[in-house]
């Protein structure tokens, strides 16, 4: 399996003197294609910076991005949000989405950028809505919807653009059991399936359950990195 | 519609008190800086008008040198030559034929030195407010011995209608003094002690008579159908009268101090006009960054999933467009409503004193294409000004810090 992303001796400090903040120190991983891998740790201890350190979101204070091959530090910020636009998907914990667009229009928001023309755009928009149960809530806004709905709707918007990597940033945390499960198992089926892959941060047992790696991560260091045997293909 | 745009378009009416207060700040500047221009304009031209039209004409020709030395043998003897050029020109609303020489008048009890014009009462009427000023007695009708005088230099001379003045002067060609028996026939009062004072008026075959001239004149005055025509120092008509030993010139030259005040009318707009900019970009900038400060999250994750920083300027570039399109919309119709209505009714500005000539009316707004044009221009391109350091600063965001000051 081939490295989608690399990373070596990642540290990221915030702030300095004695406010100096080590949220990550000395990390590396690599993420593999068809990962589909849960970052996680108490709170605080930089799974988010480790997240986004990896999507490209921020730069390491030392240490190494490799994003498909490229370091990240000899990128333009504009062939960064390039990389991003194309390459990788995004959902965060809460509050994904464009307010003043409606929900066809944020799941499309990506595919506009990338300029797929509209038909093809249209197709894809439809297949999610259907595939994601939001059959009847394209025109609405956000505000529209509940919380479920525009975490689904975010995870359509990630996954429309057929990126190589979903980042999700405890994707389940603000969602009941119920449709945590529905949208957990719809991931994995995309993972199975398509070979889609997706790297979790989160505290939820339902992520960890079905995840084939654990990151361990605790103040700022990796604790564990555990491949999971009853997941081995 | 490109999407940035769209969201643009939609972004400025999330926040509808702020959006409308910014416009509301934008418009007024607009609205302010459209009375102001058309406030100058009024009374610049109200300035103008009062100066050429009581008396001095908006354009005169001379003998060459008369306007140096006012020198009474410097007349233009064949008056025909200017008169005949004016009566063609289709751009000349009315002329009049004027003699000019010192005099001293005295009545019975007293003496005064004077400016004394020999004028054709007809004439004259149609280009100075000789007519208008009199406020006693009858205007001149072209019989001999007629005399108007201010009701100054009347009082100087304790003389009453039908008062015998005699008026003494120094001929043309040799200076052999002169004199003549004339009873007052008018007093004008035109408001401007110079005037009042100082000048007498008689009849221009009289005048010639006394100061032995067979014909012609020393001034001709004239005023144009157009009072723009007038402003053109070089106009056809000023260079088509300007030949031989006669020389033609416009207010603007004949009143340089004129000049000079309207040039810095001018300056003052642009003044009123900086310090109007300047407040308004603060507020934009001001209501521009709360807005940016409000939406740090959503910004956040938008340049996450991949908006470039460039099409961060971009929108918030096209939300200060929009805002700007909004205000001066709204700018130019009031301003259209305001600019109508005092051009009609005026602004009082009590009485005002230029170059010692009072000036009471009121002045009118006048219209100009440039306020609903360069005017309305200026502020969208101050409110793009204005929104480069918020733009700029939008690009710069750091996605994983925008996310972070998330709630
Ligand atoms: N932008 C920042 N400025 C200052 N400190 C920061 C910043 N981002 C993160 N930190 C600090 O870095 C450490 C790791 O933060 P991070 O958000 O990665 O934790 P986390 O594991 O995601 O926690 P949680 O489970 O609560 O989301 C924390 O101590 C946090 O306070
Ligand atoms: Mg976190």
């Amino acid at each position: 399996m081939s490295k989608v992303i690399e990373t070596s001796h990642l540290c990221r400090y915030f702030g300095e003197g004695e406010l100096l903040v080590k949220a990550l120190d000395d990390v590396s991983i690599d993420v593999e294609e068809g990962e589909f891998s849960a970052i996680i740790g108490p709170s605080g201890s930089g799974k988010s910076t480790l997240l986004h350190l990896i999507g490209g979101l921020d730069k390491p204070t030392h240490g190494e991005v490799i994003l498909a091959g490229t370091n990240i530090e000899s990128m333009t910020r504009s062939a960064l949000s390039n990389f991003r636009r194309d390459h990788i998907g995004f959902v965060f914990q809460a509050y994904n989405l464009i307010p003043v667009l409606s929900t066809i229009e944020n799941i499309e928001y990506v595919m506009l950028m990338q300029g797929v023309p509209s038909s093809e755009r249209r197709k894809r928009v439809f297949e999610m809505l259907d595939i994601l149960g939001l059959d009847g809530l394209g025109g609405r806004r956000p505000a529209q919807l509940s919380g479920g709905q525009q975490q689904r709707v975010a995870v359509a918007r990630a996954m429309v653009s057929r990126p190589n990597i979903i980042l999700a940033d405890e994707p389940t945390a603000n969602l009941d059991s119920k449709t945590g499960i529905s949208l957990l198992d719809m991931m994995k089926d995309l993972n199975v399936r398509h070979g889609m892959t997706f790297i979790f941060s989160t505290h939820d047992q339902k992520i960890m359950d079905r995840a084939r790696r654990l990151i361990h991560l605790r103040d700022g260091l990796i604790e564990l990195d555990e491949q999971r045997k009853e997941f081995a293909a | 519609m490109n999407l940035i745009l769209r969201l643009a378009w939609r972004n400025i009416f999330r926040n509808g008190r702020r959006t409308f207060l910014t416009c509301l700040l934008l418009a007024c500047s607009l609205i302010a800086l459209v009375l102001t221009d058309g406030v100058m304009r009024g009374m610049m031209d109200l300035m103008v008008e009062t100066t050429t039209r009581t008396f001095a004409g908006e354009a005169q020709a001379h003998k060459k040198g008369f306007r140096d030395s006012f020198d009474v043998d410097l007349y233009i003897e064949d008056i025909s030559i200017v008169a005949n050029k004016l009566e063609a020109d289709v751009a000349i609303e009315a002329y009049t034929i004027r003699t000019m020489s010192g005099a001293m008048m005295s009545s019975a009890d007293n003496m005064a030195g004077g400016l004394l014009w020999g004028v054709d009462g007809e004439r004259e009427a149609k280009v100075s407010k000789l007519k208008e000023a009199l406020v006693d007695g009858s205007y001149l009708t072209g019989k001999d011995n007629e005399i108007l005088i201010g009701e100054e230099l009347a009082d100087l001379l304790s003389v009453e209608l039908g008062d015998r003045i005699v008026v003494t002067l120094s001929q043309v060609d040799g200076g052999e003094l002169s004199q003549a028996l004339f009873r007052l026939s008018g007093i004008f009062k035109f408001g401007m002690r110079e005037i009042d004072s100082s000048m007498i008026f008689i009849n221009l075959a009289q005048s010639r008579k006394i100061l032995g001239m067979e014909a012609g004149a020393h001034q001709v005055a004239f005023n144009f159908v157009n009072a723009k025509d007038a402003v053109d120092p070089e106009s056809a008509t000023i260079r088509s009268l300007s030949t031989g030993d006669i020389e033609a010139a416009s207010w603007v030259d004949l009143q340089p101090q004129m000049s000079a005040m309207l040039a810095m009318v001018d300056f003052s707009l642009l003044i009123v006009g900086g310090i109007l900019f300047l407040i308004a970009s603060l507020g934009i900038i001001n209501s521009m960054f709360m807005s940016i400060y409000e939406r740090i999250y959503e910004f956040g994750v938008a340049m996450a999933i991949g908006t470039r920083p460039s099409q961060m300027v971009t929108l918030i570039m096209a939300e200060a467009f929009f805002l700007a399109l909004l205000s001066i919309v709204g700018g130019m119709i009031v301003s259209y409503f305001l600019i109508d209505y005092f051009s009609v009714a005026g602004i009082p500005m009590g009485d005002m004193e230029f170059e010692g000539i009072s000036i009471h009316n009121n002045i009118k707004t006048i219209f100009d294409i440039s306020q609903f044009t360069v005017l309305p221009l200026s502020v969208v391109a101050l409110t793009l000004v204005a929104a480069i350091y918020p733009a700029l600063f939008t690009a710069r965001i750091v996605p994983s810090e925008a996310l972070h000051k998330s709630l």
